[in-house]
């Protein structure tokens, strides 16, 4: 069965070219043999999961490119990481084709929609598993082209359109540090196979220097995918495209690729300390900045995809302290949870045909199903006690404490007490209160769409016991099993830990009710007394702006300086080399002036000049 | 020698001849001009077959030719110039260039 | 005649054929074009096979020997295919019935001097790449030239008489000084065999000829690929031509600077390129970074393409200045990728312009909505020019860049400028044009009928066929570049 693997990222691939060539003629059939085909998909990989669960690591390759003696290969790896992240992939990816039978019903494009959901899935499968680097690095791409097309899916607007090219540049950005990594590493290495590059570095083949630079590097390239400070800003943007696929892509897998990348090249962190405190650092400070834009965003996308800057900021703080399961562990639970909450948003979107917060309240009467999986994804995501993201976000405060980064330690529970504030005033406004809007339209979501948030609403609720100091710690043994460069193993937490970060969820909640339910505070006194901060938060504190003003502006500058230079220096040259050979041509067609008596006086003199040079020659 | 002279007086007709055929505007003069050249030619042909090196009747014969050609040569040139002036009331030979443009 | 000759004088049947045929036959002499054209094809994919069986191609007739004092001197009909050589006839001919498919379409003036005229052109092609002399080279090489500047003449657009001069006169240039670089190598070497030349320069070396010789060649054929700053014809012709010429011109045409800077700079003199590396470096460099700055403020999508075209050239002199054997491989996949790219782009352009009549970039938006098809291919076409993984373009890219890395990283890194700058003028140009709202000043266009989408989907295939297994045509490379280096050879 495990032989079979290489078909994981194929069945989804076939599909999208089906679905791409009969868009017209299967647009009934196109969602029932889209997820027919994704059910395939996710029937395989349970298969070569359970196969190499029994089996351990399982390589194949074969050759794909011969430069002189080297040879790069591709093929398919499975190890205990990738397999996780296999089985998570294609387990959303299958519940978001059915979610989107509901969402999109009626969409006249609803089989290319279909077929770029195939072509993500296929290529971010086939990233996963990678067994070398550029292997990876060329899904890597693909996976963004897949973000792209779906972003861009409403090609008529302008802003789908911006928001598509935005994502695709500013990904392409950290694409090339990776790119430059990855060469620089097989120039040290000179192989680009994980197995061959953990080897050398664990054995110290590679200058500390040179580790450090291309660590950091490839970590460029995990903060463009990754929607980390800087390269941020598309992310936000990319809530363009239809909600499942922000609930698939920029929620549950591809943003989370760049912590994977971290994971996957972690003997390569753990060799340089600067790279570590590199990585922990961004995931900190992203962690709490896109916290606090979250906190006065008005359209439910984007509260929840600042969420999920944050979330990732989170992650790669694990990562950087050494917390290899924690940071794992949590891009685990969060895709279940953030996915929830992209669902659930995307069900009362469906049903309201608006994504204003203001607009909305009191939902909870209507949508029963929906305010019930939203509360439970909030929850989770808040760190509630004994919920999934409890467990998670618990193990990176421990692992970071047990670093020694204690101001990190604190970012860390700021973006946490933000964490459960905002996404608690997210609810109370969309789902308490009293309704903006009449509500005696709205209907809740088709079954289809009600099932897939109660399946995620369970797995939300209960994934977090995979790994809990308290029942044992299976995820984090088996990550360790199949990774033997990881030492140290688990962190034992004080309890005073785990306290604390409930102590911070609990107070984020009872805040937002306070404000928000409660209605203690006059909202409206508030933004006026803080309006410089409110402005400054609400416009993503100008980083746009700033964007615009420096390098979309200084790109167009430099190329019309270009094109001053081509206008007048380059074509200034080849207006002289035409005009020397024109006037050449002018000079010479003058002396033909059609008198036959000019012609014979030329030829005459012609007649003395050669005469005079036989003479002075004396003869021959 | 007496050649020299003979050659002397070719030289100079030659010379005349292939001035005014450069230089003159009426097209006429410029024909009689090349006649002038022609017969310096003729003159030499039958100095160099009277007291050349090598002296046999050949050149004697070459000039009778060239005399020959001369005359049809200036029958065809000047019904050619009494059909142009027809045309164009004019026989000056620099407005004869309408083959150029 | 062997199987090399009938494949380059092939396209001469087709030309002596429609001399014969009255001009007014319209239907017949496109069909017939067709037919005509498909001859060099399957005489390339003959010779392909022969190839892959190892079979000898190399062919020679004495043609004129001379003697001077002791030495006699030969220049003859020789030729013969390497693995380079071979996947750019390949690329010839398929590109060359491709655009006489398209032709079919979009020439309406004149069909059967067009016609004539791309058999010739085809013919100078093929010659040049079978070519296994110098002088020969040479003689095809000029061959090109002349059709090349009657299509863009009198088929082009606006600016049709101009560009055609500028082409003349630039290539005209380029080859005066190869003429003399070649004068000079026969006379020292005796030969102008490939085989030979090499061998001549290998054994003796006057360092200060052979950088001469070595510069000659490099701005013979740096105005043929172009190489700032000589560049500004190729912009013109690219604008100004009919797209359908414009695809052979920039698929296959531009390529002969490559072919030529590789096989006859690279192969000949290796130690003067090595002192000439930097300056190919920062030229390339220069060439990449600047065609992507100007392509990115332009307002046609043709001079996009162009400036595009000029930035991909830029990366084929990286992976030459690099003189391993990742960039020199690197370089030869940059040549036939953009080959392929560039004809599909321009493919696209001539249907383009037959349904809106114009390619300014402002007056073009929402294409997508009634022209999915169309749209979809540009979408492809352009991420395959921007170098996306699981094309042919980033196999290239990747290769110089890993052939460059290794010899200068700091000037690499600065070129992967140029890999981001692709993306962001390649997505300007192409969703200005394809995504938004639609506008309706050119009226209701039609989409891509069936027998239009054959040539896009061919160019498709290839280019992902390299993309996905690249190996295909790196396998039928190693050898050649194991010679150009003079590796173990």
């Amino acid at each position: 069965m495990i032989y079979l693997a290489w078909l994981i990222p194929v069945v989804p691939f076939v599909s999208f070219l089906c679905l791409l060539w009969m868009r017209k003629a299967a647009r009934s059939l196109a969602s029932w043999f889209a997820v027919a085909a994704s059910a395939i998909t996710f029937g395989l990989t349970l298969a070569v999961f359970f196969a190499s669960f029994q089996q351990g690591t399982f390589t194949q390759e074969w050759s794909w490119l011969t430069i002189g003696s080297i040879d790069i290969t591709f093929g398919v790896l499975l190890n205990p990481l990738n397999s996780l992240m296999l089985l998570l992939v294609s387990f959303i990816s299958f519940l978001i084709h059915v979610y989107s039978m509901g969402y999109m019903k009626g969409d006249s494009r609803i089989s290319v929609y279909y077929g770029y959901l195939g072509l993500f899935t296929s290529a971010m499968l086939g990233l996963v598993l990678s067994p070398n680097l550029l292997q990876f690095y060329m899904f890597w791409e693909l996976v963004g082209l897949g973000s792209f097309l779906l972003i861009g899916f409403y090609f008529y607007k302008n802003s789908a359109k911006q928001a598509a090219k935005k994502a695709f540049i500013m990904t392409r950005i950290g694409d090339v540090g990776l790119l430059i990594g990855l060469i620089l590493l097989f120039w040290q290495t000179n192989s680009l196979r994980f197995t061959d590059i953990y080897t050398s570095i664990t054995a110290g083949q590679v200058e500390a220097g040179m580790v450090t630079l291309i660590a950091i590097l490839i970590f460029i390239g995990a903060i463009g995918k990754s929607g980390q400070f800087p390269l941020h800003t598309w992310l936000p943007d990319a809530m363009e495209g239809p909600t499942p696929v922000s609930a698939l892509i920029h929620a549950a897998t591809m943003v989370a690729a760049g912590v994977y990348l971290v994971a996957v090249m972690y003997p390569l962190y753990m060799a340089s300390a600067i790279a570590l405190t590199v990585v922990a650092c961004v995931g900190a400070f992203t962690a709490i900045y896109a916290a606090t834009i979250g906190l006065v965003q008005n359209d439910i996308k984007q509260v929840l995809a600042y969420s999920t800057i944050s979330q990732l900021g989170y992650m790669m703080l694990a990562m950087g302290v050494l917390g290899y399961t924690a940071g794992v562990f949590h891009l685990f639970t969060h895709a279940f949870f953030k996915a929830l909450l992209f669902l659930a948003a995307g069900s009362v979107i469906h049903a309201l045909h608006t994504q204003n917060i203001k607009e909305m309240g009191g939902l909870n009467k209507k949508l029963k199903v929906t305010s019930f999986s939203f509360l439970v994804g909030a929850l989770a995501i808040s760190g509630f006690p004994l919920l999934s993201g409890f467990f998670s976000k618990e193990e990176i405060l421990a692992a970071v404490w047990a670093d020694g980064q204690y101001v990190l330690f604190f970012v860390a529970l700021g973006a946490a007490f933000l964490t459960s504030l905002y996404m608690f005033r997210l609810y109370f406004l969309v789902f308490r209160g009293e309704p903006k809007k009449s509500l005696d339209h709205i209907q809740e979501a088709p079954i289809g769409m009600k099932a897939t948030m109660v399946v995620l609403a369970i797995f939300a609720l209960g994934i977090g016991y995979v790994n809990t100091p308290w029942f044992g710690t299976f995820l984090g043994d088996w990550l360790t099993e199949g990774a033997s460069f990881l030492t140290g193993g688990h962190h034992s937490s004080p309890v005073w830990i785990m306290l604390a970060a409930t102590i911070v969820s609990l107070g984020g909640i009872a805040l937002a009710y306070y404000i928000y339910e409660g209605k203690k505070v006059d909202q409206g006194n508030w933004k006026q007394s803080f309006s410089g901060t409110y402005r400054m938060l609400s416009r993503n504190y100008y980083i746009d702006e700033f964007y615009e003003l420096t390098f979309v502006k200084g790109t167009r500058g430099l190329g019309m300086a270009f094109h001053y230079i081509e206008m007048y220096v380059v074509s200034g040259m080849m207006d002289m080399i035409q005009g020397f050979f024109f006037s050449i041509g002018k000079t010479g067609s003058k002396t033909q002036n059609g008198q036959t008596q000019t012609y014979g006086a030329v030829a005459f003199l012609g007649l003395v000049l050669f005469m005079a040079f036989y003479i002075w020659k004396g003869g021959y | 020698m007496p050649m020299q002279p003979y050659l002397i007086v070719a030289l100079i007709l030659f010379c005349i001849g292939l001035f005014g055929a450069l230089t003159k505007r009426n097209t006429i003069i410029v024909l009689i001009c090349i006649e002038l050249m022609l017969n310096a030619v003729n003159l030499n042909l039958i100095a160099f077959s009277k007291y050349g090196a090598n002296a046999n009747i050949s050149g004697q014969v070459f000039s009778l030719f060239t005399i020959t050609v001369a005359a049809a040569e200036v029958a065809v040139g000047m019904a050619i110039l009494i059909a142009l002036y027809r045309n164009k009331r004019n026989v000056n030979i620099d407005k004869m260039n309408t083959l150029k443009d | 005649m062997g199987l090399l000759s009938f494949l380059v004088f092939s396209p001469l049947i087709g030309f002596i054929v429609f001399c014969f045929i009255p001009k007014k036959e319209q239907t017949f002499i496109r069909n017939s074009a067709v037919v005509l054209h498909a001859l060099p094809l399957l005489a390339s994919g003959l010779v392909l096979f022969q190839f892959l069986d190892h079979a000898s191609l190399a062919e020679k007739i004495n043609w004129i020997t001379f003697e001077i004092g002791e030495k006699v001197l030969g220049l003859h009909f020789e030729l013969d295919v390497d693995g380079f050589s071979l996947v750019l006839i390949l690329l010839t001919t398929l590109i060359g019935f491709l655009a006489v498919i398209t032709s079919t379409w979009h020439i309406n003036k004149d069909n059967r001097l067009f016609y004539q005229l791309m058999f010739l052109l085809q013919m100078g092609i093929l010659g040049v790449f079978a070519a296994d002399n110098l002088f020969l080279f040479f003689i095809f090489f000029e061959i090109t030239l002349v059709p090349m500047f009657f299509l863009i003449s009198k088929w082009g657009g606006t600016d049709r008489e101009e560009a055609a001069f500028r082409y003349v006169i630039y290539n005209g240039l380029g080859s005066m000084i190869l003429l003399i670089g070649i004068a000079a190598i026969f006379v020292l070497a005796g030969s102008t065999n490939y085989a030979e030349v090499q061998h001549y320069f290998a054994e003796n070396g006057n360092p200060t000829l052979q950088l001469g010789l070595a510069f000659a060649f490099l701005l013979a054929f740096g105005i043929k690929l172009p190489i700032f700053p000589f560049h500004s014809w190729m912009v013109k012709v690219h604008v100004h031509a009919p797209p359908a010429v414009v695809m052979i011109h920039a698929g296959v045409l531009l390529k002969i600077g490559a072919y030529g800077l590789i096989k006859f700079g690279v192969g000949f003199f290796p130690d003067a390129f090595d002192s000439l590396a930097i300056l190919i470096a920062v030229l390339g460099l220069f060439n990449l970074l600047y065609g992507a700055y100007l392509a990115f403020v332009q307002e046609d999508l043709r001079s996009v393409f162009a400036y595009s075209s000029i930035s991909h050239m830029g990366i084929v002199l990286l992976g030459v200045s690099a003189l391993n054997t990742a960039g020199i491989q690197g370089a030869i996949f940059q040549s036939v990728s953009h080959g392929l790219i560039a004809a599909m782009l321009f493919f696209l352009v001539g249907s383009l312009l037959a349904r809106t009549n114009t390619t300014l970039l402002k007056k073009l938006s929402g294409l997508a909505r009634l022209t999915p098809l169309l749209a979809g291919f540009f979408l492809a076409a352009a991420l395959a020019n921007l170098g996306l993984p699981g094309m042919s373009g980033f196999v290239s890219e990747f290769t110089v860049f890993l052939g460059i890395f290794k010899e200068m990283p700091i000037l690499a890194a600065i070129g992967t400028l140029g890999i981001i700058m692709t993306v962001v003028y390649m997505l300007r140009a192409i969703l200005n044009m394809t995504y938004g709202t639609y506008k309706s000043t050119y009226g209701e266009v039609q989409d891509l009928k069936a027998s239009e989408v054959v040539p896009a989907v061919v160019l498709l295939i290839c280019i992902i066929g390299i993309g996905v297994y690249p190996n295909a045509i790196g396998h039928m490379l190693q050898l050649t570049i194991e010679t150009i280096l003079g590796i173990g050879g």
